[in-house]
């Protein structure tokens, strides 16, 4: 019991003692160190996932960053953090949420972890937001790699499909196509509603045939 | 804190800079794992586990087929997309040992940079808390081309290389991430094509 | 992004990926190198100290009762690495830890004498009995609980508390003498 006190009163009185996590420790100064133990704490304590926290100060402090800049990426990426989080709920993970923040930042909007989130259910949204975040940095404009990603998901994707559209884009990318161009298209093809003949060919492994739009296709557990 | 003992100023100053961090060796982390690669698991052991768990499909079929075809995955990073001169990843890839599974939700990538130049070469990312001493990359006899397979979780992962210790390299085969917070982009890479 | 805290990566290391360890590596051996370079005395034989260290867990894992305590069972296998690696080195003459070996807050003020008053309690150090600098450094320095020093050292609280207290007397006998030179 006098155990279970201390440690409540150190939690309560002493942030930097609980967030002790020694890769902090050993490689930022202590001023920095301080205020990023005390930005952790309250992530955790809002219901954050707190590692994507750590992380950015640790890329900051490889990268040479200066205490005031590191802080400043941190309140964004709680900030991120925090929309993910009210857009999927409290009880979506902590991995859905972090894949949320990153969306957001490359441009994504909250509501559309929402709504993708409804219709992929229990199949996840972490694959659909890590080709969102590929496509955008492929130079697909953020509005329109929403809308692709929403879209296959309400086509019914698999996460195969996912990875097999990204695969596309990329090569359309790379042989000249308009990032946005080759994106939306590709989209379409994928769900069935443009003939792959279209475009010269279905990308590897896509089916040529419409899927159902009902029913999920067969996918792995 | 110190409660029997007799705490003084001087134990106070004296343990204040016993507590000082030390330096190790930049190259203690490597040697350390040098030696746990080769005291990994006996392949027994592993086919063991293989057999004893269930576990999903680790390759998609797309991802073979891709393979096949020699067109770049979303398992290979580095050099080789769309230029055909390059080398072929998927040869190194499996020359290294990527046909024994990694755990599950997770696939090998092998980083691949030319710097003939350089004297050392390490990735930096999110999967080794952007750490230069963790994951350093070996190079081949000649030509400069530096290379290292690591196990990545599936899902989206930012990384760098850092060439000589000092010098910050995106790969300049990978997208660019869009954001950048510290002044140095990172390239991304999205691994795999299962959700968690 | 994933779930990197110790009892996971020692799964995925079970699991059979051997790179995960770098991870916990990477993790404590900044903590444990101090411990190993102040029972020691020198850089060299606390880095193949804390190596050998590593190792010996790393092939043990499966032996590890508790995940979460990772980093205790770790350090009590150091600690016996430090303990049998001193004893071998009690013969042989000891050399002075260098100066480059601390990092930390080193001021560009007082360089020199900063130099000296750490060289002068390294030598301190050296001259106390294992079991006494062990238990100094675990309480005063690594901040280690009567209670985590005795599951650690396998000694008895009050023995350690003992030696911690001799410890203290002979640093400030050693030390005091140094300060009112």
């Amino acid at each position: 019991m006098r155990q279970f006190l201390v440690i409540a009163m150190l939690v309560a009185v002493a942030p930097a003692l609980v967030a002790q996590d020694p890769r902090l420790e050993a490689r930022l100064d202590p001023a920095t160190r301080a205020a990023v133990a005390a930005l952790v704490d309250s992530a955790r304590a809002a219901g954050l996932p707190t590692e994507p926290i750590i992380d950015k100060a640790l890329e900051g402090t490889t990268k040479r960053a200066s205490s005031d800049r590191i802080i400043a990426a941190i309140h964004t990426l709680s900030a991120d953090l925090q929309a993910a989080r009210t857009a999927l709920g409290a009880t979506a993970p902590d991995g859905d949420v972090i894949a949320g923040a990153s969306a957001i930042r490359a441009g994504a909007q909250p509501e559309i972890l929402e709504q993708i989130k409804g219709v992929r259910g229990k199949a996840g949204i972490s694959v659909p937001l890590a080709v969102f975040a590929d496509l955008v940095a492929r130079g697909v404009p953020a509005d329109t790699a929403s809308n692709v990603i929403l879209h296959l998901a309400e086509g019914g994707a698999s996460d195969a499909d996912y990875a097999g559209l990204e695969r596309t884009v990329a090569r359309d990318i790379g042989a000249g196509a308009p990032p946005g161009a080759s994106a939306a298209i590709r989209a379409r093809v994928s769900t069935g509603e443009v003939g792959a003949a279209a475009v010269g060919g279905p990308p590897p492994g896509v089916p040529a045939t419409p899927k159902d739009p009902k029913g999920k296709p067969a996918s792995r557990p | 804190m110190h409660d029997d003992d007799q705490h003084d100023e001087l134990i106070a100053r004296v343990a204040d800079e016993l507590r000082a961090p030390v330096a190790l060796d930049p190259a203690f982390d490597a040697r350390v794992m040098a030696e746990v690669r080769r005291a990994a698991p006996s392949r027994w052991q592993r086919a063991l586990r293989w057999w004893t768990e269930p576990r999903p499909l680790r390759v998609s079929p797309l991802t073979g087929l891709a393979c096949a075809a020699g067109v770049a995955a979303l398992l290979v990073v580095g050099t080789v997309s769309l230029r055909p001169a390059s080398p072929s990843p998927m040869k190194g890839a499996v020359a290294t040992g990527v046909a024994v599974p990694a755990e599950p939700g997770s696939e090998m990538v092998q980083f691949v940079l030319v710097a003939p130049q350089a004297s050392s070469v390490a990735v930096v990312g999110d999967f080794n808390d952007w750490d230069p001493r963790r994951t350093p990359l070996r190079a081949e006899a000649a030509g400069g081309v530096w290379s290292v397979n690591v196990s990545l979780r599936s899902g989206q992962h930012q990384y760098a290389f850092v060439v000589d210790g000092k010098e910050w390299r995106p790969d300049p085969a990978a997208p660019r991430a869009v954001t950048d917070d510290f002044g140095s982009p990172n390239s991304v890479i999205v691994v795999g094509g299962k959700s968690t | 992004m994933t779930d990197r805290s110790d009892p996971a990566l020692i799964r995925q290391v079970l699991d059979g990926n051997p790179d995960a360890y770098g991870a916990l590596v990477a993790r404590y051996r900044e903590r444990y190198a101090r411990f190993a370079v102040h029972m020691l005395g020198e850089r060299e034989d606390a880095e193949e100290a804390l190596q050998d260290a590593f190792l010996r867990a790393y092939r043990s894992l499966a032996q590890c009762a508790d995940p979460a305590r990772f980093d205790a069972w770790l350090f009590r296998i150091l600690a016996n690495r430090c303990r049998t690696a001193g004893a071998r080195r009690a013969r042989r003459s000891r050399t002075f830890v260098r100066d480059e070996v601390a990092l930390g807050e080193a001021s560009a003020e007082h360089p020199a004498e900063r130099r000296e008053w750490r060289e002068e309690i390294h030598r301190a150090l050296e001259r106390l009995e294992a079991d006494q600098r062990e238990a100094f450094l675990l309480k005063h320095v690594e901040d280690l609980s009567y209670e985590e020093m005795s599951a650690l050292t396998g000694a008895g609280i009050s023995a350690l508390k003992m030696r911690v207290k001799r410890a203290c007397e002979r640093l400030r006998v050693m030390l005091g003498e140094v300060q009112h030179a």
